[in-house]
């Protein structure tokens, strides 16, 4: 197999546009690495191999015709299965939507290819978005590519297991209180969750709708800009999604951190962390203070709330928008023949997996009369504060620091009995969703058996350029982690 | 309320599950007090301005079972507990 698959997204657009490369070879490299570690990954619910060649050849011949390709020219790209892309199935691994076709296809989704990517697949998550590790898909394991028996993270376990791996150099998440940056944590990818409003959400299944965002998954600071500035703009099919204009962030990489100051939390202590994660952490505050940067403790009283307020939210919200899942417009109806309430009861009943039903009871119940003060409205208060805070936070620093996950990838079925401790893996992530504001995971090291780690930095709402440019200041300082499974399949050619 | 029928077993799993969440979301009690703020994306509204919508048939395609132009469901009458 040709090493192709290797290149960054950037440099196989490069080549496709100017003609050095043809699209079909790209994709060709990336499909022969796809089938070397997909089968034991299992990151793709979805693959497009056949109508991924045909969009190849389509663009080498319009190349040839001596048309301008877009910015993504021939470039694979995976997308997270809980976006809709038209005629084909969006699953967002559930049984509930066994069955469903897109009639539509979802804005970022729509970008991606007028800029000329090719999507070759669709990737695994947890259910509805509704976990930290995959294992929530009703309808497939991941593993992470770096240690098989670990979990690849989650939500976008699927999305940041193809990138790790090789199948695709960039692929589309989405994130309500980490699904982005954790999984990308655990596979060592770069993961970026935009300011809430920067992507259009139309097309994607709504989980939270306060708290979800789109953003790009990649092996570099300079792909997931490159893949922001492609999906990131005003829709006015999302009334959420916001006009600002979009910033030139690849134009800002490079650049020095001199005198940048970046705020960690006092609220978050290390020492809780295990060692390897706590070295880590130290290790990363003096690589970014060698670059010249200045590091300032800022304090986030409210933050230890953190993980209540979002589970509160994120549920009541959730019990809302899957609501719709009822078997009567689309998707999995029951075969009992029963009336119509029992009709919705049994379809749902058979058709969610467990954690979508705890969330649904949680949010129902959170919502209720008599309980809504005490739970959704205290959470909304404290999310207000929590946001009051971060903005008075950011006056004294231009970006905050943290780990973005407390530990590396954990073992399958380590936490899968225990929903409360997946959820407080979420303390670092979670309140970066509350506050509107983008945060990118850059890998930063590994522990002592090999698992990725990774730092979280965070910035002022649409102020993705001064995180990107800070995250690629970081991976210049940082060892590269390479492929995971190199060499895999290459026996067989 | 959830319409969520749900099995004795997992009733016996969800229970103490879902009482050991509520018990931990109890510490936002220590936040009484603080006022609950509008949410500033809450209050966007997009243009009033027609546009075309889906085409029925489209639409339909994924609906479990239809009728002519519409969706099949079974006699809301003879629901007893509706």
């Amino acid at each position: 197999m040709s090493d192709l698959w290797r290149r960054s997204a950037s440099e196989l657009a490069a080549g496709v546009q100017c003609g050095d490369l043809r699209a079909v070879d790209v994709l060709q490299s990336c499909l022969e690495r796809t089938a070397a570690v997909e089968p034991s990954i299992g990151a793709f619910l979805q693959r497009f191999d056949d109508a991924a060649r045909s969009a190849a050849q389509d663009l080498d011949r319009r190349r040839a015709v001596g048309e301008s390709l877009g910015a993504l020219a021939g470039v694979p790209v995976a997308i997270k299965d809980n976006m809709n892309l038209q005629g084909l199935p969006t699953t967002c691994a559930s049984k509930i939507l066994e069955g469903y076709e897109s009639t539509y296809t979802a804005t970022a989704v729509e970008r991606l290819v007028s800029a000329d990517a090719i999507v070759v697949g669709k990737t695994n998550l947890d259910e509805f978005s509704m976990g930290s590790s995959c294992e929530n898909s009703a309808l497939q394991t991941t593993s992470n590519p770096w240690q098989l028996d670990a979990v690849p993270g989650g939500s976008s376990g699927g999305s940041a297991a193809a990138v790790a791996s090789g199948a695709v150099p960039l692929a589309l998440g989405s994130d309500t209180g980490g699904s982005i940056r954790q999984p990308a944590a655990f596979c060592g990818v770069v993961g970026l969750k935009p300011t809430y409003g920067r992507v259009s959400r139309y097309g994607l299944v709504a989980f939270a709708s306060s708290l979800d965002q789109i953003g790009p998954l990649a092996r570099s600071a300079d792909d997931a800009a490159l893949g922001l500035e492609i999906i990131a703009g005003g829709d006015p099919l999302d009334a959420t999604s916001s006009d600002r204009p979009v910033g030139d962030y690849r134009a800002q990489l490079g650049g020095s951190i001199e005198g940048v100051r970046i705020g960690i939390v006092s609220e978050l202590d290390a020492s809780s962390l295990p060692e390897g994660v706590a070295a880590n952490w130290h290790a990363c505050l003096d690589r970014m203070t060698d670059l010249g940067a200045e590091v300032r403790e800022i304090s986030l009283p409210h933050l230890p709330a953190t993980i209540a307020v979002y589970y509160v939210l994120a549920n009541s919200e959730a019990s809302a928008n899957l609501a719709r899942f009822d078997g009567v417009r689309y998707g999995h109806r029951t075969d009992k023949q029963v009336g119509l309430t029992d009709l919705y009861q049994e379809s749902r009943e058979e058709g969610f997996g467990p954690e979508v039903k705890r969330r649904i009871l949680l949010g129902t119940f959170a919502l209720s009369s008599g309980y809504y003060d005490a739970y959704y409205g205290r959470a909304r208060a404290v999310r207000a504060a929590l946001r009051q805070q971060f903005e008075l936070g950011f006056e004294e620093v231009d970006v905050v620091a943290t780990p973005t996950s407390p530990t590396a990838a954990f073992r399958k079925g380590e936490k899968v009995d225990d929903p409360l401790a997946m959820y407080l893996s979420d303390i670092y992530t979670a309140p970066v969703n509350l506050a509107g504001l983008p945060a990118v995971a850059v890998p930063s090291g590994r522990d002592s058996t090999g698992l990725p780690l990774s730092l979280q930095i965070i910035g002022r709402a649409f102020d993705e350029a001064t995180v990107l440019r800070v995250t690629a200041a970081l991976e210049s300082v940082t060892p590269a982690l390479g492929f995971p499974m190199d060499g895999a399949g290459e026996a067989d050619v | 309320m959830a319409r969520l029928h749900l099995g004795p077993d997992e009733v016996e799993t969800f229970v103490p599950q879902l009482g050991q969440i509520l018990d931990y979301f109890d510490q936002l009690n220590q936040y009484d007090g603080l006022k609950e703020v509008s949410d500033p994306s809450a209050s966007l509204e997009a243009a009033d301005e027609p546009r075309p919508s889906m085409p029925r048939q489209e639409l339909l395609r994924n609906a479990p079972e239809t009728l002519d132009a519409f969706v099949l469901v079974p006699q809301v009458k003879t629901t007893s507990d509706e």
